[in-house]
C-alpha cells in the first residue's frame, strides 16, 4: 500500500475500487436475459426469453449504458417535450431551481436578520417556522396550486408562459429552501461580537450604516452555509415538483421513462440529479470560503 | 466646572435575586486638558466605569455628567479606544477611521476627511500600512489604528479602556511614549484606565486608585507632579517616580490585603505512627490490628540525641 501512497495513486485508485464495487454489486442483484428453448404444451419447441434476478426488473449497467447513450451523446438535442438530452433537461431544471432558489434568498435573508434583530420578533415566529420547517415539498405543491389557481401569464400568441403550476411550483421550492438560509442568517446575527455593535454605537453610526458596515459582513459567513444548504434543498425539491406537475425537466423526465417502462433511464436521471448537486455544492462553498472574513 | 463628573454612582448587574454589585459611590472630576489615570486589578469593574462614561451603559443610581449634562448615549464629544482593538476585520485601515471620520464629520468635502484620517494616520505611523486589513497588522499596529480612530473623531474627551494590556512590554512603552507626545501636542481631556503602575504614573497628571474592595470604590486622588516630557530611562531613576509608585503599589496591594476574607477551616491532621514492618511475616502482617495512632497510645518514647 505504501507504493500507492508515495505516486499519489490512492487518490484516484482508491475512489475507483469504490465505484467498481458498486458496479459489480448493481451487476449482480439487476435482472438477466436467458433465452431458453422450451417445449409447449403442444410439444413444440419454442424459445422464451425470461428475466431472472434478485432484482430482475433493474436493467444491468451496460444495459443502462445502451439505453442512456442516445441522451448523453446528444446532450442538447430535442426530439420532443419530453424527449430531450440530458444536459438539455438538466438546464431547465436548473432555470426553474434559480427562479425559486433566488426567491428563497430574497425573502429568507431579510426574515434571518429580523429574527437575529428582535427577540420579540423571534418569539413570534419561532412556532410557525419550526411548524413548517419540516414540511415536504410533496406536501406544499398543493397548497401551491390553491394559493396561485389565479395566476395565468399570456404571451402574445395566447399561450399561457406562466400558469397555476410554474407559480406552485416556484413556491414550493422556495418555501422548503429558505429555511436554511433563515436560520443560519438568524444565528449569524446573533453571534455578531458585542465589540463591533459597541463600536457602531460609539462611533454613532447611522442604522444603514450600522447595517451595511457591521452587521451584514459580520453574518456573511453564516449567510454563505445557509445559502448552501438551501442551493442543496432547493436541488432536492426540483425534482419532486417536476415529477408533480409532469414538466420538461430532469425529474419529469425521470418520472415519465419510470411510467414507459424504460428503467435504465432513471437510473441515468438519478446520476445527473446527484452529479450536477456535487457541483452546485462544490460551487457554492468556493463562494463560501471567498467569503470567511475574519 | 469639571468637564466630566460622576456623582455617587452605583452600578450592579443581574437580576434581583442574583445580582452582583460591582461600582458603589464613585465620585469623579476630570477637568478640561486634564490627564487622569484611573489603575485598578483586573475584573474590578474599570470597563464598566469608562463604558458608563462613553455611554454605552447607564447608572443605577447617580449621575454622570459631560459638562453638567447628564450622559444619555454614545456621543461625539467622548471617544473610546478599546481594550481588545475592535476594528472591524473587513475593512482596510482607512476604512477603519473613515468609519468614525464619515460619522463625526458629515458636512466635509470628501477631500477634506480623506485629508483628516490620513493626517491620523500618520500621526500614529501607520501611513505605510494604510490600505492593509487589520489581520495583516501586528498587535501594537492594530491598537494604533484604533488610537487613530477615536482621535480623528477630535472629540473633547479621550476615553482609553485598558489600551495597551494586550502589548507585550516592549510595544507598550513604545506606544507609551508616543501617545504621550501626541497628548503634549494636542492637550486633550484624557482618562485612561489601566492596570499598570508605571504606566499610569508616567503618562498622567492625577492618578486614581479603583480599590478591590466589592463592590469597588474609588480612592484618594494621587497627582503626580513630574515634569513633561517625562524620559522612561530616567524615570526608573527618579526618586520622585519610585516614591510615587511604592505607594501607589503600597495603597493597591494594602486594599487588596484588607478585602481577603476570612474562612476558618478545622484541620485534621495525619494521625498514624511509624512502625517496623521490615520484619513482618505476611500473617502477622495479616493479623495486625491495623496502624498504631498516637491518639491511642498512652506512653511514648522519643529517642533523644546527645
Amino acid at each position: 500500500m505504501n507504493w500507492l501512497t508515495r505516486n499519489k495513486l490512492d487518490d484516484w485508485i482508491l475512489p475507483l475500487i469504490g465505484v467498481v464495487a458498486v458496479l459489480v454489486f448493481w451487476q449482480i442483484i439487476s435482472g438477466h436475459t436467458e433465452t431458453k428453448k422450451v417445449p409447449d404444451e403442444f410439444g413444440d419447441i419454442v424459445t422464451k426469453t425470461v428475466k431472472t434476478g434478485i432484482s430482475k426488473d433493474l436493467p444491468t449497467p451496460v444495459e443502462t449504458w445502451k439505453a442512456s447513450k442516445p441522451y448523453l451523446v446528444e446532450p442538447f438535442a430535442k426530439r420532443g417535450e419530453l424527449d430531450q438530452g440530458i444536459l438539455s433537461f438538466t438546464k431547465l431544471s436548473l432555470i426553474l431551481v434559480t427562479q425559486g432558489y433566488l426567491i428563497a434568498l430574497i425573502l429568507g435573508t431579510p426574515l434571518g436578520f429580523f429574527l437575529g434583530l428582535s427577540k420579540k420578533f423571534t418569539k413570534a415566529a419561532d412556532p410557525i417556522i419550526q411548524v413548517l420547517r419540516p414540511v415536504s415539498p410533496l406536501a406544499w405543491f398543493p397548497l401551491g396550486l390553491i394559493l396561485f389557481s389565479s395566476v395565468k401569464l399570456v404571451d402574445g400568441s395566447g399561450k399561457t408562459f406562466f400558469g397555476t403550476s410554474d407559480a406552485a411550483a416556484l413556491f414550493t421550492i422556495a418555501i422548503c429552501a429558505m429555511w436554511p438560509t433563515v436560520m443560519n442568517t438568524a444565528v449569524g446575527v446573533r453571534a455578531v461580537p458585542q465589540d463591533y455593535l459597541n463600536v457602531a454605537k460609539v462611533l454613532k453610526l447611522s442604522r444603514s450604516k450600522t447595517l451595511w458596515k457591521v452587521l451584514v459582513p459580520a453574518t456573511l459567513p453564516y449567510m454563505f452555509t445557509g445559502f448552501r444548504l438551501s442551493l442543496g434543498i432547493a436541488w432536492l425539491v426540483i425534482v419532486a415538483v417536476e415529477m408533480l406537475t409532469g414538466r420538461p425537466g430532469v425529474g419529469g423526465f425521470l418520472w415519465q421513462e419510470y411510467n414507459a417502462g424504460s428503467y435504465a433511464r432513471i437510473i441515468l436521471c438519478i446520476l445527473t440529479i446527484g452529479i450536477i448537486g456535487l457541483v452546485l455544492d462544490r460551487l457554492m462553498s468556493m463562494v463560501e470560503r471567498r467569503f470567511k472574513t475574519a | 466646572m469639571a468637564l466630566l463628573e460622576l456623582n455617587n454612582v452605583n452600578k450592579g448587574y443581574g437580576t434581583p435575586g442574583d445580582r452582583t454589585e460591582v461600582l458603589r459611590d464613585i465620585n469623579l472630576k476630570v477637568n478640561e486638558g486634564e490627564f487622569v489615570a484611573i489603575i485598578g486589578y483586573s475584573g474590578t469593574g474599570k470597563t464598566t466605569l469608562v463604558n458608563m462614561l462613553a455611554g454605552l451603559l447607564k447608572p443605577d443610581s447617580g449621575e454622570v455628567l459631560l459638562e453638567g449634562k447628564p450622559i444619555t448615549g454614545p456621543g461625539p464629544d467622548r471617544s473610546l479606544v478599546f481594550q481588545n482593538y475592535s476594528l472591524l476585520p473587513w475593512l482596510t485601515v482607512t476604512e477603519n477611521i473613515a468609519l468614525a471620520v464619515d460619522s463625526v464629520f458629515p458636512d466635509w468635502s470628501k477631500e477634506q476627511r480623506m485629508e483628516h484620517i490620513q493626517k491620523y494616520i500618520a500621526m500614529v505611523k501607520l501611513s505605510h500600512a494604510a490600505t492593509k486589513l487589520p489581520k495583516e497588522l501586528s498587535g501594537g499596529m492594530r491598537q494604533r489604528v484604533s488610537v487613530a480612530r477615536a482621535l480623528s473623531m477630535d472629540s473633547r474627551v479621550l476615553l482609553l479602556d485598558e489600551p495597551l494590556s494586550a502589548l507585550d512590554a516592549l510595544t507598550r512603552a513604545t506606544l507609551q511614549d508616543d501617545i504621550s507626545d501626541i497628548w503634549l501636542r494636542q492637550r486633550k481631556t484624557v482618562l485612561w484606565v489601566t492596570n499598570d503602575p508605571d504606566e499610569a504614573i508616567l503618562l498622567a497628571d492625577k492618578v486614581i486608585p479603583l480599590l478591590p474592595t466589592v463592590p469597588a470604590t474609588l480612592g484618594e486622588t494621587m497627582l503626580v507632579p513630574l515634569d513633561r516630557p517625562r524620559d522612561r530611562k530616567a524615570m526608573n531613576h527618579n526618586p520622585e517616580f519610585k516614591a510615587l509608585r511604592n505607594h501607589l503599589i503600597n495603597l493597591l496591594l494594602d486594599a487588596k490585603g484588607k478585602n481577603r476574607a476570612v474562612v476558618s477551616k478545622k484541620l485534621i491532621l495525619p494521625d498514624i505512627l511509624p512502625e517496623d514492618i521490615s520484619n513482618m511475616t505476611s500473617l502477622q502482617m495479616m493479623n495486625r490490628r491495623g496502624p498504631r495512632r498516637r491518639s491511642e497510645e498512652k506512653r511514648e518514647e522519643v529517642e533523644v540525641a546527645s
